[in-house]
């Protein structure tokens, strides 16, 4: 039992995302904190990922002790704009069966939100939608 | 003055067969324990009158189910245990872990065990007992 690595449960989640994206058709992914220019009326995929609330769940202090560790991942699809929401929508099944109700490496991924669509993409000029998925991680000390 | 809070608490558990041990994963634990009373009003009494009589105890102890946590198996078992002759010891702990200390001790029965699998939530095993014999305070 150990402090829960949180730089391994970000792997976790990115890396299902990167290996999935890096299949044909192959779409550009970026994370947190990572410069990118996108290519004009492409497809690509942002990931950001947060780590949020912490709880005691069980006795112990730094031993024997469970934490539950409680994240969120975004993720934005980006589609050429004006040309409907069917190619959004393919990427977004792709990526929303990547975490439906998974447990991998010890992170329970909850049933992801959306695709649901943005009124203001940000950046401009893409026709943008956003998954979002909420894991936890039951740390034992 | 020194306040506690409840997740510096602990559970330790042995079946009759072992040693005192943490039970790993537990989240709450209860204990309550009664005096019964003997009415002794005699006549020309006006107010009516006890004597503290036969003490007994009872309480919870509620875990988040892991099947890999040290003694978790040993206690939430301990039900389907019989002939069951009260064999079982249980320390709990309001704080830390030193036997004799901060704890309450007594041997008991567990009289029930309830685990429960919720969609969405943590798997949780509840299990209630008695004591049996004496009630070992270590509070002060």
């Amino acid at each position: 039992m150990a402090a829960a690595d949180l730089n391994a449960i970000r792997a976790t989640v990115e890396g299902r995302l990167a290996t999935e994206l890096a299949n044909s058709p192959a779409l550009p992914v970026v994370f947190n904190n990572m410069a990118y220019e996108p290519t004009p009326n492409s497809s690509w995929v942002q990931c950001l990922t947060a780590f949020g609330a912490n709880e005691y769940l069980g006795h112990g202090l730094t031993t024997s002790g469970y934490n539950r560790i409680v994240g969120l991942t975004l993720i934005n699809i980006f589609t050429p704009k004006g040309a409907g929401p069917g190619a959004n929508l393919v990427i977004g099944k792709r990526i929303r069966d990547l975490y439906n109700r998974i447990i991998v490496s010890g992170v329970f991924f909850d049933a992801p939100n959306g695709p649901e669509a943005t009124g203001s993409p940000s950046p401009e000029g893409y026709f943008q939608t956003q998954v979002r998925v909420a894991f936890e991680f039951i740390e034992e000390l | 003055m020194a306040t506690i809070r409840g997740e510096s608490g602990s559970v330790e558990f042995e079946t009759g067969s072992g040693t005192l041990a943490t039970v790993v994963g537990t989240r709450s634990w209860s204990l309550s324990i009664t005096k019964e009373t003997l009415d002794t009003t005699v006549h020309g009494n006006t107010f009516r009158q006890f004597i503290g009589s036969m003490i007994s105890g009872s309480g919870t102890v509620e875990l988040v189910y892991d099947p890999d946590a040290t003694g978790q198996a040993g206690l939430i078992e301990d039900i389907i245990k019989s002939p069951d002759t009260a064999d079982a010891s249980f320390e709990l702990f309001t704080t830390g872990s030193t036997n004799g200390q901060d704890s309450v001790s007594f041997g008991g029965i567990i009289t029930d065990m309830e685990i429960t699998s919720t969609v969405g939530e943590l798997v949780i095993a509840t299990c209630n007992f008695i004591t049996s014999s004496t009630i070992t305070s270590n509070l002060d």
